[in-house]
This record gives structure tokens, sequence and C-alpha cells, in this order.
């Protein structure tokens, strides 16, 4: 009864922000223009917050947004000489073009305008038809070479393609607009220069003038143009940040179980069902959102995949506190819930949070969808069960036997949890034979991500295995929790962004590398001192 | 007679020690860690042959299916409370089997067909053999000996070579090289069989091209095609095939003929004697042709630069040596070896297997994402024999015969038209043990987590 009213709570928390979200405001329907890009139809505000973040690193430029920034590299290109708004931070690219590497923006002139340039890009094209790995140098050069491209493209007309075609479907770029379109989308660009110039009335008159051109162009090709709600959720999905708010709700309810600890009131804990649960609705809102938007469960890189994890560790966490009531298990799955989400939304080029249309071998496949799902959420009982080890190494620095208690259900839950997760993962990695054997013909082929799937798999049932035979005890599940999960790090991340070889390249990036490592290694590093301290405490009190 | 079973009975004992069971889960995963960063330095190919495939990997399996049974028939007679247990285990044994009947009677090669013809042949991209046809004067070539190699496991030198005997005296392969990014390059000899080489350079202020022409067989011509403009080296015919193209014809006194035809008429436009060194206008969008080099008898041999790993771009090479002459041949490769009459042909090639039956390619569509040429989906349409066209597509599998055939990828040409579709083509014996002991397992280790609990939420004994 009291879950009840808890959910309700938490329920009506969500709908009050989703209100105050809603809706574009005037003068900006411009954002909801449907334009084409990256093989996809989006709105004007995707693209513009994409090219703006591929050339600038950033979504916004001086506080302005990027679908009014965007704009105006075409309306106005000589001003746009003069600022510097091209991202470069690459020490060596820097150095080879004679650059101060203390800055980080520069001028399109001083990049491009440079006569090293030609010969670096000479270097690249010589790289790229060797076929050999590109290194980060490299990377960063070709990264170069798009920030151009989108430029010179944007500028001229060509980037931003707004006009269905009536055959075919690559749309019509401004450049090469009919003449009867042309007016219309000339009324946009007036309009949109008297908007901001701050003349009366134009916000209204811009309005219009983009209604007018979208109905044009809906008619032309309906089927070519996504419906409008469509479209105002893509935008209402970006400007609201479901899992932002998501995380937030989770440290909030995290903070409130330790302030339940602190001082003792009931009215804490409830709180912190309240926060968690608001935090759990917002992650699947946000993960229902992009289902929604994207036509297809979103498992396929890794920014969705951290978000999934997010979702059913908080999920088991509250599955296993229902069940066991600890609420050390309900504060391990929010500080989960809170970490995922976090390094989700703040490593954008390691974790592309964009919509991308999907690669050719993953497209409209059942068992894909499956395998990656069943195989992620195993992850997420071993995240769990990580930071569960973290809670329990703490009680054991502070006194293993004051805490005896706490630290037995702390136990049982990583056990539950290694056990939730071997169900998962052992079927999971099965399901991915099922997909290989089904689009590859082949059951296992040792590529490497299937293969760190199983050692995660292996290194889980030796912990299981171990606990069985009495060589790992109490304190030793706490630890192996911990260190474990290095195996599903390697896995999750390692594989992509460390070996980076396979069959699995189509989820390929690069980064994080030296923040993942020193993570791990900080956590080795309290584990080596909380078991040192354990073996030099007497046997008595361990 | 009893102190051989108790020793038995304790080996048996510590085989099915759970210790040990952590120790091989802990070995294995070792193991295939380290097949993955063989992979990520070199390539799956070798990660195949320096660790999944080898005794260290085949011992470790055996270890793990010895302490699974060893287990099993160490709690016998089984009760009800260790169904879990023994579906989990008998399940990942089932698989082991699958897999062993699948190394051991499956197929998994590559079919390449081009759009519009036929093909029996599968590719076994890892296995590799050595061919040897001779010639005694005439076209008709016997095959003089084939012979299964793993240079890459196991590469021939100049002391231990594999060595092919033929009446004009042995045939050696003295060295292997894995990883070599090749550059041809054309040799004057003084063998008589061989075909004449010639380099030449196209040119007009937009476009540039050097290439080499080797005529190796003298019925047949040498040709570089350019899509708008087509070179030749050989005899000319009388008509032209209705596009732009020139035909070099060398003749007896070291000077070249040459025939020039208009895609739009058949009969030859222009015809003239050139040398090396000498040029022709073409009149085709004011492309000039200019004959750099020329060798009346050509001899082909490569010239590389060894690499630490592999890139697309590189392949493996052996060396051959033939009556104190060496020279290199590539993977999938021929070289001719020639004698006052007897000509050789030598080829080093990716094991191929007839299937007994062609398939033939009808069409082949690429699809991208729409205003895009990121591939969205592929698509084939093949024939079987006494069969309708199948359509083949991504994750849409045909089958013949017992034989499944998977799209896998496709060939492009210069200007990135599609010419060929690649199907991976399998067979697999061992598929349904896998799914059956798949299945099983999948309960058992679900069925422990309601069986396997640490603490009883309350006391009930047992665990």
């Amino acid at each position: 009864m009291k879950m009840k009213r808890w959910v309700l709570v938490a329920m009506m928390a969500v709908g009050a922000v989703f209100r105050a979200e809603a809706g574009v405001k005037t003068g900006e329907a411009l954002r909801a223009l449907p334009v084409q890009d990256g093989g996809r139809v989006k709105p004007y505000d995707t693209f513009a917050q994409e090219t703006l973040n591929g050339i600038y690193g950033k979504k916004t430029y001086e506080g302005r947004d990027a679908w009014e920034i965007v704009l105006t590299w075409m309306l106005a290109p000589t001003v746009w000489a003069d600022k510097e708004i091209f991202e470069l931070r690459n020490k060596d690219l820097l150095s080879a073009l004679g650059l101060d590497s203390s800055r980080r923006w520069f001028k399109g002139d001083e990049i491009f305008g440079k006569e090293r340039f030609p010969e670096l890009m000479q270097d690249l094209r010589a790289r790229r038809e060797s076929k050999e790995k590109l290194s980060p140098y490299f990377q960063d050069l070709q990264r170069l070479e798009n920030q151009w491209f989108l430029f010179r493209e944007m500028a001229t007309g060509r980037l931003l393609r707004v006009l269905p075609p009536a055959d075919g479907d690559t749309w019509i770029p401004v450049a090469d607009l009919p003449a009867e379109a042309q007016p219309r989308f000339l009324e946009i660009t007036q309009e949109f220069i008297a908007r901001l110039s701050g003349v009366e009335g134009s916000p209204e008159r811009l309005d219009r003038a983009v209604v007018a051109f979208e109905d044009f162009a809906r008619a032309r090709n309906p089927q070519l143009v996504p419906s409008k709600l469509h479209i105002a959720t893509e935008i209402f999905y970006s400007d609201f940040h479901p899992f932002r708010w998501a995380y937030v709700a989770y440290l909030l309810g995290a903070v409130a179980l330790l302030l339940f600890w602190s001082f003792n009131k009931n009215y804490f804990v409830t709180a912190a069902w309240v926060f968690i649960l608001a935090g759990f609705l917002l992650n699947t809102v946000g993960f229902g959102l992009r289902v929604y938007l994207a036509g297809r469960p979103p498992v396929s890189n890794m920014y969705e995949t951290v978000v999934w994890v997010a979702w059913g560790a908080v999920l088991f966490a509250m599955i296993l506190e229902a069940l066991y009531k600890t609420r050390l298990i309900l504060l391990a799955g929010a500080i989960t819930g809170w970490l995922a989400l976090v390094v989700a939304d703040s490593a954008p080029v390691v974790l592309d949070p964009s919509l991308q249309p999907l690669e050719a071998v993953l497209r409209s496949n059942y068992w894909l969808i499956i395998h990656v799902m069943t195989i992620t959420i195993s992850y997420a009982a071993f995240f769990l069960a990580f930071i569960l080890g973290d809670v329990g190494l703490i009680y054991h620095l502070k006194n293993p036997r004051q805490h005896a208690d706490k630290i037995r259900g702390v136990v049982n839950a990583i056990y539950r949890c290694m056990q939730i997760g071997v169900a998962f993962l052992a079927p999971g990695i099965i399901l991915g034979g099922v997909w290989a054997d089904y689009s590859w013909g082949r059951f296992w082929g040792w590529d490497p991500k299937e293969t760190w799937a199983l050692i995660v798999l292996l290194g889980y049932l030796a912990v299981l295995h171990g606990r069985l035979s009495g060589w790992i005890k109490d304190f030793g599940l706490l630890i192996t929790a911990v260190v474990t999960f290095s195996l599903v790090i390697m896995a999750w991340y390692g594989v992509n962004f460390v070996l980076g070889a396979g069959l699995h390249s189509y989820g390929f990036g690069a980064g994080g590398v030296e923040y993942v490592g020193g993570f791990l290694f900080l956590h080795f590093l309290f584990v080596v001192y909380v078991w040192i301290l354990h073996r030099s405490r007497a046997p008595s009190a361990r | 007679m009893s102190d051989k079973r108790s020793g038995f009975a304790r080996l048996m004992k510590s085989l099915a020690s759970l210790k040990l069971a952590v120790i091989i889960m802990l070995g294995l995963s070792a193991l295939i860690a380290w097949g993955t960063i063989v992979e990520a330095r070199f390539d799956a190919e070798a990660a195949r042959k320096l660790v999944y495939d080898t005794i260290w990997m085949e011992g470790a399996l055996l270890m793990l299916a010895v302490s699974l049974i060893a287990v099993m028939v160490d709690r016998w007679p089984w009760k009800k409370k260790h169904a879990a247990f023994v579906l989990a285990h008998i399940g990942i044994l089932f698989i082991l089997f699958g897999g062993i009947l699948t190394m051991k009677y499956g197929l998994d090669g590559q079919m390449t067909v081009e759009i519009g013809k036929s093909s029996r042949h599968v590719v076994l991209p890892m296995d590799t053999d050595l061919l040897v046809y001779a010639s005694f004067g005439g076209a008709n070539m016997t095959k003089l000996h084939e012979e299964s190699v793993d240079y890459f496991r196991r590469p021939p030198t100049p002391e231990k070579p594999t060595r092919i005997r033929t009446d004009d005296g042995d045939i050696e392969f003295i060295d292997y090289k894995k990883y070599v990014l090749p550059s041809r390059k054309v040799v004057p000899t003084e063998e008589k069989a061989a075909g004449p080489g010639l380099r030449f350079q196209i040119q007009n202020p937009n476009v540039s091209v050097v290439e080499w022409l080797v005529q190796r067989q003298p019925d047949r011509p040498a040709s570089h095609d350019f899509g708008p403009a087509r070179i030749h080296l050989g005899t000319a015919p009388r008509q032209g095939s209705g596009h732009n193209e020139i035909w070099l014809t060398p003749l007896d006194d070291g000077r070249i003929h040459w025939t020039l035809f208009r895609r739009d008429s058949v009969k030859p436009a222009a015809a003239g004697i050139t040398e090396e060194g000498g040029q022709v206008q073409t009149g085709w969008m004011g492309l000039e042709l200019r004959v750099l080099r020329f060798y009346p008898k050509a001899r082909e041999n490569w010239d590389f630069e060894e690499r630490p790993a592999p890139t697309p771009l590189t392949t493996s090479a052996v060396k051959l040596r033939f009556r104190d002459r060496e020279q290199w041949i590539l993977l999938n490769d021929t070289v001719r070896l020639f004698t006052d009459s007897t000509a050789y042909m030598v080829s080093y090639i990716n094991r191929r297997i007839d299937l007994g039956f062609p398939v033939k390619l009808d069409e082949f569509q690429m699809i991208p994402y729409q205003g895009t040429s990121r591939a969205k989906e592929y698509k084939s349409r093949v024939q079987f024999p006494d069969q309708g066209p199948v359509e083949i597509s991504m994750n849409e599998p045909g089958e013949y015969k017992g034989l499944t055939f998977y799209q896998a990828s496709f060939q492009n040409d210069d200007q990135g038209r599609p010419i060929a579709s690649v199907f991976s083509v399998n067979y697999d014996p061992g598929r349904w043990w896998k799914y059956l002991g798949s299945l099983i397992m999948s309960c058992g280790v679900v069925a422990l987590f309601w069986m396997r609990r640490l603490y009883w939420p309350k006391p009930v004994g047992g665990g």
C-alpha cells in the first residue's frame, strides 16, 4: 500500500517536470524544421547541435543556441572567418601546424590557410590508402578535415538539406532549391535575420514563414517527412535531458539514505524511495523516447548500453531491496544509476548520445537486440555487485565486527547479484551465438567482443565456484565483487576502446582510456589497502 | 586391486574438485584473453593459429570436459536437488561436443560470385595449398603436384624446404613471410617462352596514370581498363568492340605496332608504329599515350616491404628456388617457370573446394541510407540448379543441399560500382548439439539461481 503511494508521488514529480519543459517557444519554430542529415530526417535543431558540436566541440556558442548560430554560417560566412570556432586539441597536430598549444579554438584561416595544411592532408590520404588503423593523431587530423568540410558545405548551403525530392530519397540542399521553393526559404532567412536584430514582430513572422515552408515541403513528398509528433518529440527529448534529471533524482535518493543513517528518521527512507522511483521513471521515459525516435531498442552503441545498464542496476537494486530490506542495496543501486548516467552524460566524445542509423549487419534483427540487451543487463547486475563490494569494504574498513550484520547483508546481495548476472550472461552469450549463426553462419568465431563476454562469464563462475569450494569467504566475496568487475569493464568498454579489433568494430571509438584505467587502478589500491588491514588484524577481530 | 581402485577413486575425487574447476576456468580465461590480444595486435587468423586452434586450447577444453564429467560422476546417485547443477553441466558438455563436430566435419568458407556469372568454388581463407602444373608445349596443362601447406605455423627454410620433384630439377620453397606489402616489378629476361612487358603513361592536363602491362600467354592480351579508355598489349583484332581502345602489338624488330579504335566505330581509327620513348595521340579527351619502357621478354616479380603486423593491403608470400633462380610468389598468385622444353605453373593459393554445383548471381543491390552512401542493406539474387531465383540478404541466408549461404560483403570496381557479391558458405553438423546444449545449460543456470542461496531468508537448513 505504502509502495503505491510512493510510486504515485514519484510519478507526479516527473509529470511536473515534463510540463515545465514541453513545447517550443515563440520564434523557435525553425528548430522543428525537418532536414535530412546523416541518413535520416531530423529536426533542424538536432542538426544544428550536431554540426556545431562537430566543429566547435560544444552545443552552444558564447551562450547562444546552436540553431541560431549554424544558420548564420550560411547567411554571413565572412563574419565567421574572424571567429575562433574550430576546435583543435591534439598537441602533436598543433605543433605540426605551428599553432599555440595552449589555445583550444582557432580561426579557419589559422588552420586551413597554413602552408603545412595540404601536406598534412596528403599524409592523411596516404595513411588511408595504406588501410592501416588510424592513430589518434590521424583520427584528429581526419576530424579537422571533417570540420573544414562541414563548415564549408554549411556556408555554401550544400549541407542543409531542407526540401524532400519529388523522386528518390536524397533531399535538396538550400543551394539547389528549385525556383518555386527559393522565395519561401528566403522568407525564413530574412525573418531569421530580423529576429536576430530584434525587429518587433519578427519572431511570429519567422514562425509563420517556417510553417509555410514546412507545409510546402510536406506536400511535395509527404512520405519522406516524419510526423510533426516525431519531430516535436525529438526536440522535447533533446531539451528535456531525461537522463540528467534521472541522475539528479538518484543522487538525491542516495543522499536521503545517508541522512537516514545520520539522523535515524524513517521519513528519509521514504524520501529515498520516492527519489529513486522518480529517477527510475525518468530513466524509463528517456529510454522509451529513444525507442520511439529510433524505432528500435537503443542498445547499439556504448552510450545507449550505459543508459540501459543504469536502468537495470536500479531495477535489480529495488527488487533485491524489497526482498532483503537492508537499505544498503538501495543505496548501492542509487549510486550505480547515478554513476552510470553521469558518465554517459559527461563524455559525449566517447559515448556518442546522438541518434544514428544502424550499420547494415545490425539492421532489423530481433536476435541482435535480444542478445545485446541480455548481456548488458547482466553487466548491470555485476555493476551493482561492484558498488555493493565498495560499500561492504568501507564497512570492513570501519569495523568488521561492529558492522557484521550489514556486511553479511551486503555479501548476500553481492552473491545474488552475481547469480543474476550469470543467469543473464550465460543465455545472453548463447543468444549472441544464435544471432551470429543466423546472420554470419557460425555459432562461435572467437570475435573479441564475444570472447570477452565469455571471459566475464568464466570469471564470475570461478568466483561462484570458489565460494562453493570454500576458497572465497565473505571478505573474499567483497573483494572479488570489485576486482572481477574489471573484466566487465574490459568486455564492455576495453574491447572497443583498448583492443579496437574484430568484427564488432561498428561500435568503435577512442578516448577516455586514462580515466577508466585510473578508476580501476584506484579501486585496486583501495582493495589492496583493505586487504592488508584485514590480514594485519588479529584473526579474532576479522 | 583394491589399492588401484582407491587410487582411481582418489583421482576422480581430485578431478571433481571445485578448486580444480576454478583453476581450469581461470586458465581458460587467461588463454582466450591472450587470444584477443593477439587478434588486436595481428589479425583473426593469427589468433586462430597461435591461440584458439592449438594444443593448449584443446588441452584446456579437454580438462574442462573431464572436470565436468568427474564432478557429475562424483555426485552420483543424483538427487532432486542436483537437477539444476546436472543440467547446467550437461549443457556445457553438449555445446563442447557440438563444437568438436563443427571443427571436424563442418565447412566455413567464402564464395565470390561476379554479377551475371556463376561460381562453384568455396575458398577457405585459413588453409593454403601448393599447386604445380606443367605444359610440355601447347596449351594443355598437366597437374604435377598438389600439397596442403601451413606455412604460417611451419614456415619453410633453406635448410628445411618443401621440395617438389620435376624432370627439370627440384622446385624448392625456401622462405616465407607472413605480412608483406607487395609492389609489382617487371624485369627483362632471356627466357624464350616469356611474353612482352610494357610500361606506359596516359595523360592529359587532368589525368596522368602510369601502369605496367605484361602479356603472360601468347594467345591472351594483357589489358588495362580505365572505364572510358582501354589499353591492350597483344595481337590487335580486325574490329574494335565499340570502346575507346588502343592495341599495342610488339614487332620482331623490337618496335611496337599500334591500332586505335574509337567508341563510335568498329573500324580502326588510326594505326602506326612506335617504340620505347615514343608517343601516340589518342584523340580521346586529349589523352596522350607514351611508351615509357618496353621489354620484348619480361618477367614479373615482386618488391616487398615487410610489415610487423597485417593491414588490409598486406599478404603473405613464399620464396621458391628453381635451377638456381629465386623468386617470390604471393598468396593466391601464380608464377611461370620456363625451361627449354617445359613451362611450369606454380601456385600458392587458399584452398578451394568444389561444391559440385554452380551458384549463379543474377543481381546484386546495395541499398544506402537516405541521402548517404552508407550501406543500409545488401541483397543478392542467386540461382541454384533446378530452382527459381532466391534472394539472399544480410540476416536472410539461403539454403541449398544442406549448405547455408550468407550475404557477407561485396566487391567494388574503381568507380565504386558493385561487381561481385561475397557469400559466406557454411555447413555445421554440430549446430543442433549446440542449440540443445545451450537450452539445457540456460535452464540449469537459471534454476541454480533459485536453488543455490548463500543465506536463506529464513533458516531452513541446507544450501
